[in-house]
């Protein structure tokens, strides 16, 4: 009997435990989305397609949806206990996540600018929540990657590897939302 | 005298002289307490229950707050009833908006912060054991849940004590509950409270459904369950479906009462959109509440019968039914809203549906009765009033269904009778059943019978005392939620028969104290794990049941494996290499993330930006040093040096 057997355990206890958390999520995430489409668009205030922009959209999606693959880097490093491979793979798709808040920020940015406010109508409330929430996420993975670049050096490496797989879990979740986001939110005022 | 008038700085507060009174007692009764505890040297075994994450030590906790909050909604139920009691009475403060908040409070509190984390806090203690699993899956993550429940029940607790109680009733209904027509922080004690404690319950449902699927012992399938960690995995599901819905809610809630948004009222909102969110969550609430009780009155009826329960098979297809349904009845709340002949139809059939397998299961436990060799212990007292309580309320039930003739019952007296006729038909008695079942497992003390029965008789009489001529008020037309009737409304004799039996009620409660007291009054021996000639795991381990009772994991072959032993003579085989155990050790990371919480809420309910701010840095702050002091580290290193030849 192999003595990994331990954290094999535990590491498929935590898994399902995870997943099942994630399906938690998206049970919120659809309440959410439910409630976007119920608001959208509102009598009053501006209509979606008068203020969402294309450019924002595509290169935010084309940023955060690479990182799902730039975090493959890293799952290959855990595999082959690759250090310079796990670092890479998280600074990696750490920059990607940032460029994407960077553009998340641009728009909320520049909504409010506009004047385009949570009270201005139902639309925006449900847009700043759904789409809030979501960022929110995001900003959360940016830190978690931070600890887990800190965890590499502290912690066995079975136990890293643990939550690192279960990092890539979350992030692939959250840009499982951000694809029903666009193709929910932004696509129907846009194409 | 109603109010008094206090001078601060000279700012007039006016206080409502109830909220003195609970002062005055809190500043008098706690001391003493402290004092007692300071004096016996508790403080010990007080810190080793608010570190542990033995799955037995945070079910005794869940156990003992539920318990707690349902002696002060208790009290509660006791002054709405004193204010019933006769035509156009006055009693005390308690008209008006008072009432309103009181009703509230003894509704939402009962709900929220008694029935669930009582039946969470059997789980705990129960379903391990009976499967043969040496504690949950997360132990970390079950004293965060503990932890989250009881923080959210502190912040509504303390709500009244700030005279800000909530006061729109425990649905919430919009637009009643947003800032328009409810200011104050009143209502924002409710949301923070749910949202507090709504997330330990989730984690509470994630920690049970991977302990069933992962942690049961060798050979014990699913299909050799016995009926209460069925329950408790179908009611898992239900609450990973039902509460993520409520915390979206109430998160829209929070941004129409904060942030200016107007999701449920105004021209562009919709206030029937908040009943669907809510009653998403709350119907099937109702069976999270009854489908463990059915569990367990499923064991308790089974070991006391001495037989195995009849019709397993079925038993446990109508608890999956219950579930199913109980997802697709939720707009049989909402009949009178109007949503056309359509959806009334549907929610009206799924809904008398429901009927089907709980009759299965009704009749399941009648004949797992017939030709059993019946003890009439307490547990099974209480699993005996249990089955036509029920059936009483299953059958007001079909009759609310009929979405005709709701129109007359809707928001009466019949409703109230009817509900609570199935909460505490199924909920209460089962929970009391199981504490009394259960209890030498917790303690390896037994708690006395004779006051058990007490206990039993005096609170079934009181309930259908105090609820049966609620039916018969609501169809003479009692509207619920109202402080107030007179003469000629001729309902005096059934709310007055009703404030009797509450106060039955109240008394019978007495003897269980009284009970608990006695059981530990003296250092009496301990029952030995077995005290009930038990059928199922958990009276195989030692009572109370230690840390890893399971260090000789039993290999199981049938149901009732432990009966199956006792009849053939024979031991149950052991497994020679288990699966890993979950690693559960003392910490206080949960209590400090739970302060900060507590902080942030409050920070939330009074609009206090700076609070909020301080607050979410410490849950963050608290959250990341959890995750360098994972309690799992030394013995991953150990498994890695190990792994180094």
């Amino acid at each position: 009997m192999s003595t990994k057997a331990m954290s094999q355990d535990l590491f498929a206890d935590k898994r399902m435990g995870f997943f099942i958390y994630l399906g938690v999520e998206a049970i919120m995430f659809s309440t959410l989305f439910a409630t976007y489409i119920i608001y959208t668009p509102a009598p009053v205030g501006p209509h979606p397609s008068e203020i969402f922009e294309m450019k924002t959209t595509v290169l935010a999606s084309i940023f955060l949806l690479s990182s799902s693959g730039t975090i493959f880097i890293a799952e290959k490093g855990l595999d082959k206990r690759s250090t310079k491979m796990i670092i890479a793979g998280i600074i990696f798709t750490f920059l990607l996540g940032a460029t994407f808040m960077y553009f998340e920020m641009h728009e909320f940015h520049k909504f409010i600018k506009e004047g385009h406010l949570i009270s201005t109508s139902n639309f925006l409330s449900s847009y700043y929540v759904l789409v809030g929430l979501h960022a929110s996420h995001v900003v959360f993975g940016l830190g978690w990657m931070i600890i887990l670049l800190i965890q590499l050096k502290k912690q066995p490496f079975q136990l890293f590897k643990e939550k690192h797989k279960v990092f890539i879990y979350y992030w692939h979740f959250v840009d499982i939302i951000w694809v029903f986001i666009i193709s929910i939110v932004y696509a129907p005022y846009l194409l | 005298m109603n109010v008094m008038e206090i001078n601060i700085f000279g700012e007039l507060l006016i206080i409502p002289t109830d909220v003195i009174a609970a002062w005055v007692l809190m500043i008098i009764g706690v001391p003493p307490v402290l004092y007692w505890i300071t004096k016996k040297r508790h403080w010990p075994l007080i810190w080793d229950y608010a570190t542990s994450t033995n799955h037995r030590k945070v079910g005794t906790l869940y156990i003992f707050f539920s318990v707690l909050f349902f002696f002060r909604a208790g009290i509660d139920a006791l002054l709405i009833r004193l204010q019933l009691a006769t035509p156009e009475n006055q009693f005390w403060v308690f008209q008006g908006e008072k009432y309103n908040e009181i009703f509230t409070t003894h509704g939402t509190m009962m709900i929220f912060f008694v029935a669930t984390p009582l039946l969470i806090g059997l789980m705990n203690v129960a379903v391990p054991l009976q499967i043969g699993a040496n504690d949950l899956a997360f132990p970390f993550l079950n004293l965060i849940g503990l932890y989250l429940f009881v923080t959210g029940g502190t912040i509504f607790f303390l709500a009244f004590f700030f005279n800000a109680a909530p006061n729109v009733g425990w649905t919430a209904y919009t637009p009643l509950s947003t800032e328009d027509f409810t200011s104050g922080p009143n209502n924002n004690y409710y949301i923070m409270g749910l949202q507090v404690s709504g997330l330990g319950t989730i984690f509470a449902a994630i920690n049970m459904i991977v302990t069933i699927l992962r942690l049961r012992a060798p050979g014990l399938k699913l299909t050799r369950m016995p009926l209460f960690p069925w329950a408790t995995l179908f009611t898992s599901f239900l609450i990973l479906v039902a509460f993520p819905v409520l915390a979206i809610a109430l998160l829209l809630l929070q941004f129409d009462r904060f942030y200016g948004a107007t999701f449920f009222l105004g021209p562009q909102g919709h206030p029937v959109y908040w009943q669907h969110l809510f009653w998403i969550f709350g119907h099937p609430e109702v069976y999270i509440l009854a489908l463990p009780a059915f569990g367990i009155f499923s064991d308790i009826i089974s070991n006391f019968s001495r037989k195995n329960v009849f019709g397993y098979t079925s038993m446990v297809l109508s608890l999956a039914l219950i579930g199913l349904l109980g997802l697709m009845v939720w707009a049989h709340h909402m009949f009178t809203v109007g949503l056309g002949p359509f959806a009334n139809t549907f929610f009206a059939i799924t809904t008398m549906m429901i009927a089907v397998p709980t009759g299965i299961k009704i009749f399941n436990w009648l004949f797992t009765m017939r030709r059993g060799v019946i003890r009439m212990q307490t547990p099974m007292m209480f699993a005996l009033g249990f089955i036509p309580t029920f059936v009483m309320g299953g059958v007001t039930g079909v009759m609310l269904a009929s979405a005709a003739a709701d129109m007359q019952y809707h928001d009466t007296y019949f409703v109230v009778a009817h509900f609570h006729y199935v909460i505490i038909g199924s909920t209460i008695f089962g929970a009391f059943a199981g504490i009394y079942y259960w209890y030498p497992k917790i303690t390896g003390k037994m708690l006395n019978d004779k006051l058990g029965k007490w206990h039993f008789w005096l609170f079934l009489i009181g309930f259908h005392l105090t609820f049966f001529p609620q039916h018969l008020a609501g169809l003479n037309g009692m509207p619920r939620r109202v402080y107030d009737y007179t003469w000629e409304d001729g309902v005096f004799v059934y709310n007055f028969i009703s404030t009797i039996g509450a106060f039955l009620m109240g008394g019978s409660m007495l003897f269980l104290i009284w009970n608990i007291y006695r059981a530990h009054r003296k250092k009496e021996e301990n029952v030995g794990g077995d005290p009930w000639d038990g059928r199922t795991l958990e009276w195989t381990v030692p009572s109370p049941s230690p840390e890893h009772p399971f260090e000789k994991m039993p290999i199981i072959d049938r149901r009732d494996m432990l009966w199956w032993a006792k009849t053939q003579d024979k031991p149950i085989p052991v497994e020679e290499h288990p699966r890993a155990i979950p690693i559960s050790t003392p910490t206080v990371q949960p209590m400090l993330i739970a302060a900060a919480l507590f902080i942030l809420s409050f920070g939330f309910i009074y609009h206090w930006i700076w609070v909020q701010v301080v607050g979410g840095i410490l849950v963050l702050v608290f959250f990341v040093n959890r995750a360098f002091k994972d309690e799992r580290i030394p013995a991953y290193e150990k498994e890695e040096s190990e792994d180094e030849y």
